[in-house]
């Protein structure tokens, strides 16, 4: 039974630092949608074009970690802001459904770019901030790395929670409840839905640098990206009823956690891919049971 | 309720204030009729004699493709097997287009998960098949009534759920159907994968291109008659105005049930034929970016468009397989030209991922620019086609309009 | 037996207390007409009848039969017909296709026979579209027939919905202000209309409007309504003289009655 409590440990422990890049990803989920009403489906695609900017200025060109690191960056943010100039904002008056086809062929279009430019087999690695790692007490195996971008998200949680507050932050939201009344006090709702996905794809490009150096990846195999990350970004963000902040990190965490439930042995035994099973039938429950969230503070409205 | 009225219009001249019938015969109030323009829009466009002879050579044409190039008879090209392999994958993937079509374009739910459907269908209709040892047909009876059983259990929670909550449910249904139901061994063979013979009779490539296209056939019809009928007006109405749709009468969560029901009925046909297409039937066929891609294609060919949706889904089926390039380069060739070549060479983009790569853009381009996508299009053609004046307005769709639902 | 009687009917959303307590009755063949303020409760009356939303309280009654749980379909099915504030028309297809759509539940084929295209349905399909057609033609609506419902004008809109509603067969018809956007003119023809239309097809008419003159000549009983309460009811001349209904609408006794 004692091996039961281990496995079940490091589940958590293996959960929780994935859970802080799922964080990462909800928080651009509930940013987007916050601002604009609608399901970004290429979150998690703003991570691996971070990813792999990052990875062709480390290891193709040379570059320094922290140069690579800031191209990486960037290359996110200019997808951010591409696809807010070439698709958002010409199906600004769409229905929401549209705009998530919109995204979701945004998402696509940069696995293909990803696929073309570096070949789907070519295997990267990317070589870690730190290289150190630990064990704890129970056995798990913990990477400096993936502490770091646990100790990255806690710190961009407070950031964001802070500008939110900030005029900014506000004109943020006062642009996507009321964009008439918005406008007519001098908010430009332009500028506001620019700002809105610079920095949601920030965010995505942070989660996707900070991973990626886990694992050695290939362009079709990511750990990251939106076969691996979008998904669990996007349960995350429901569990916080699609509006809290802090929700949005919990709600992160214990998705990972949750996953990660799918590798103890007594489930992962019996039933192939576990940890997608209990996914599925973890987000059904919660949208079926609690539509407006399990983690959001106070008085949830119904989306 | 009141008995039919039977009303006659006495006189119809537009434009003249119509006499309401009263109940006792004589006339009394008087109904100032809408506009004054003597010829109603509609009228039956006469055929001439060279307009009709252009259409019959055009139709002629259009059967000579799908019908007598595959086969080989009458045609300067000579396809090989695997050519017409590929034609047989764009036929099924148009099935699978016009059921996809059903659910995104008539009743407006968005379903990242497709793939699962048609996956479903495909190893069912192998286990039937090779399993239980029953015929090839039972085989496609059952999964269809799978795809049905899936679709119509989805479909019971889509009644609880706004549009793009749904969506979600259907992407984290797509990767349980493909981690966790494919993944078992028993069923789907693992690794090695399934096999899934051809049935008798129709065991050479060619036929087997003409028993799906057959089945294309089918769905057309089927679809054809679904829109002309009180189901797809039903669905047309509860897709914009569910109120509306609920004060005429229309049950909309049944109809929304049987829209999925008939979607996923389909889908699993689909599958089923792909599998025994491919004779051997792997489970990671059956992944994310065929749900992606499954979108692509209708969206692209238009979401509510039978002709633009299956030339869609055609087109991507063989951009997929590599085989339109070779197709283009065939007549290129004459002219010392390969596409192929320039673009793998100049352009550096492998074979394999033009689709990839083509795919997106093209979705972009019809999201932003050309919201009715190849059926609009065609629009002018098709409606030439079929014998009314050629318009070059026809089809004109404003903006790509899924639902109207706020989420 | 009056056709329709709501009973005591109240429904709050959150602290608003949209309804309180109201009482109406129509009876066949009358026309009834709801009058009263923008806000007063008019349209959430209309639909707590039809099943949009569902009261707190009381009851609604359709022919002796109480249909307060009964959802919006089956109420439309037992031949309750209704028209919306800002038009309720499928607005993709063109006005030919929501006259068939509207005939939905006249269609005598099922579903599953319409999409296999058995011969019936074929002929059904006939017969609900040239039905449609001389609904059109009685509303002198002919010329629209195939045009897009969304490129059409108001009050061209207004009068499809009719045709629209007409074609459901009901015997109860609700209409949501008819007389919108009308000048007197055609206020006064839409009364003939409707007085033509009830003759014609035996209806019972209950139907909210601004027009109070309107109102007044076709109506055989009114009820005002305010703050979600019966303010007044009785025959048109007797509401149009109350003095409530005339504070209600003009803020002070200025006139003693209601002219507007």
């Amino acid at each position: 039974m004692s091996d039961f409590f281990q496995e079940l440990a490091i589940a958590m422990t293996a959960g929780l630092l994935r859970g802080s890049v799922y964080a990462l990803v909800a928080l651009g989920i509930v940013l987007v949608y916050r601002a604009s009403g609608i399901f970004n489906f290429a979150q998690a695609e703003f991570g691996t074009t971070g990813l792999f900017a990052a990875y062709a200025a480390l290891e193709l060109w040379g570059w320094s970690y922290p140069l690579a690191f800031a191209f990486g960056m960037g290359a996110a943010i200019t997808m951010g802001l591409l696809t807010e100039r070439l698709v958002i904002h010409p199906l600004r008056n769409s229905s929401k459904v549209t705009l998530l086809v919109g995204t979701a062929g945004v998402a696509l279009a940069a696995i293909g770019l990803q696929f073309w430019l570096f070949n789907e087999t070519l295997i990267m690695t990317m070589p870690r901030i730190s290289e150190k790692y630990f064990v704890t007490p129970w056995g798990a195996q913990v990477t400096s790395q993936a502490l770091i971008a646990a100790g990255v998200l806690v710190v961009v949680a407070i950031a964001l929670a802070m500008f939110f507050r900030s005029p900014s932050g506000l004109a943020i939201q006062a642009a996507q409840q009321e964009p008439v009344a918005a406008e007519l006090v001098g908010i430009s709702v332009r500028r506001v839905s620019m700002m809105t996905w610079g920095i949601a794809a920030a965010l995505g490009g942070l989660a996707g640098i900070l991973t990626g150096p886990i694992l050695s990846f290939t362009a079709a195999f990511l750990s990251f990206g939106a076969f691996a990350a979008l998904l669990p970004g996007f349960m995350a963000a429901v569990l916080a009823g699609m509006r809290s902040m802090p929700g949005a990190v919990a709600g992160g965490l214990l998705v990972g956690f949750i996953e990660q439930l799918g590798s103890l042995s007594l489930l992962s035994d019996t039933v192939p891919g576990a940890g997608a099973a209990m996914l599925f039938v973890f987000l059904l429950a919660a949208l079926l049971i609690r539509p407006q969230g399990i983690l959001t503070r106070g008085a949830a409205v119904a989306a | 309720m009141s008995t039919d009225a039977e009303v006659t219009a006495a006189d119809t001249n537009a434009g003249a204030t119509q006499a309401l019938p009263a109940l006792d015969g004589t006339e009394t109030t008087q109904v100032e009729a809408v506009s004054d323009s003597p010829t109603p829009p509609e009228e039956r466009h006469r055929l001439t004699g060279a307009g009709l002879a252009a259409r019959g050579l055009v139709w002629g044409l259009l059967a000579w493709f799908v019908l007598a190039v595959p086969a080989n008879v009458f045609s300067p090209f000579n396809l090989g097997v695997s050519d017409v392999g590929a034609a047989t994958e764009a036929v099924i993937f148009g099935i699978v287009g016009l059921s996809l079509n059903v659910l995104l374009g008539y009743t407006g739910q968005i379903s990242l998960g497709h793939q699962a459907f048609v996956g479903l269908g495909a190893f069912t209709s192998a286990y039937v098949v090779v399993d239980l040892g029953l015929s090839f047909w039972f085989g496609l009876l059952i999964a269809a009534g799978v795809g049905a059983l899936q679709a119509g259990l989805l479909g019971a929670v889509s009644l609880r759920l706004t549009g793009l909550y749904f969506a979600l449910v259907t992407l984290a249904y797509g990767a349980f159907t493909e981690q966790t139901l494919l993944g078992i061994t028993a069923i789907t063979g693992g690794e090695g994968g399934k096999s899934a013979p051809r049935p008798a009779g129709f065991e050479t490539e060619t036929t087997y291109y003409f028993l799906c296209l057959a089945f294309l056939a089918a769905v057309i019809f089927f679809d054809w008659r679904l829109t002309s009928s009180k189901t797809g007006r039903a669905l047309a109405a509860l897709r914009e105005n569910p109120r509306v749709a609920a004060s005429y009468g229309i049950n909309v969560k049944a109809y929304t049930l049987i829209a999925f029901v008939v979607s996923g009925a389909i889908a699993g046909l689909a599958g089923a034929l792909l599998a025994h297409h491919d004779e051997v039937i792997v489970g990671q066929k059956f992944g994310f970016q065929l749900a992606l891609l499954f979108v692509l294609m209708t969206v692209v060919g238009g979401l509510r468009s039978r002709s633009g949706v299956v030339i869609g889904a055609a087109f991507f089926a063989l951009l997929g397989t590599g085989k339109l390039l070779v197709m283009i380069d065939k007549p290129l060739g004459a002219i010392g030209f390969s596409l192929t070549d320039f673009v793998e060479g100049t352009i550096g983009l492998p074979q394999e991922f033009v689709a990839l790569v083509v795919g997106p853009i093209l979705l972009l381009i019809t999201i932003t620019l050309y919201p009715g996508g190849i059926g609009q299009q065609i629009a002018p053609i098709r409606e030439w086609l079929l014998g009314r004046p050629f318009d070059r307005h026809a089809g004109k769709v404003e903006e790509v309009t899924v639902s109207d639902v706020r989420a | 037996m009056s056709v329709l009687e709501v009973k005591d009917l109240s429904i709050h959303f959150g602290g608003i207390k949209a309804l309180q307590h109201v009482n109406l009755r129509a009876g066949e063949w009358e026309i009834v007409g709801i009058i009263g303020p923008n806000g007063a409760g008019k349209t959430t009356l209309f639909n707590c009848i039809t099943g949009f939303y569902q009261p707190t309280g009381g009851e609604v009654t359709y022919r002796g039969r109480d249909i307060s749980r009964l959802p919006v379909h089956k109420r439309s099915g037992l031949g309750i017909g209704r028209t919306f504030q800002n038009v309720g028309l499928v607005k993709n297809a063109n006005v030919l296709e929501n006259l068939r759509t509207a005939q939905h539940l006249q269609v005598r084929y099922q579903p599953l026979a319409g999409m296999l295209g058995s011969p019936g349905s074929f002929a059904e399909e006939k017969r609900i579209s040239r039905r449609g057609g001389q609904i059109l033609e009685l509303l002198g609506l002919e010329d629209v027939t195939h045009e897009r419902v969304a490129d059409l004008p108001y009050g061209v809109l207004k009068r499809v919905e009719l045709a629209a509603v007409l074609a459901t067969d009901p015997d109860l018809l609700l209409l949501d202000e008819p007389g919108s956007g009308m000048g007197p003119e055609e206020a006064e023809s839409l009364g003939d209309l409707l007085l033509e239309l009830r003759r014609e097809f035996a209806l019972t008419i209950v139907m909210i409007d601004h027009h109070v003159p309107l109102v007044s000549r076709v109506s055989d009983y009114v009820y005002c309504l305010n703050f979600g309460e019966v303010l007044a009811e009785g025959t048109p001349d007797v509401v149009k003289r109350h003095p409530e209904v005339v504070r209600a609408y003009l803020g002070a006794d200025e006139t003693d009655e209601v002219t507007v």
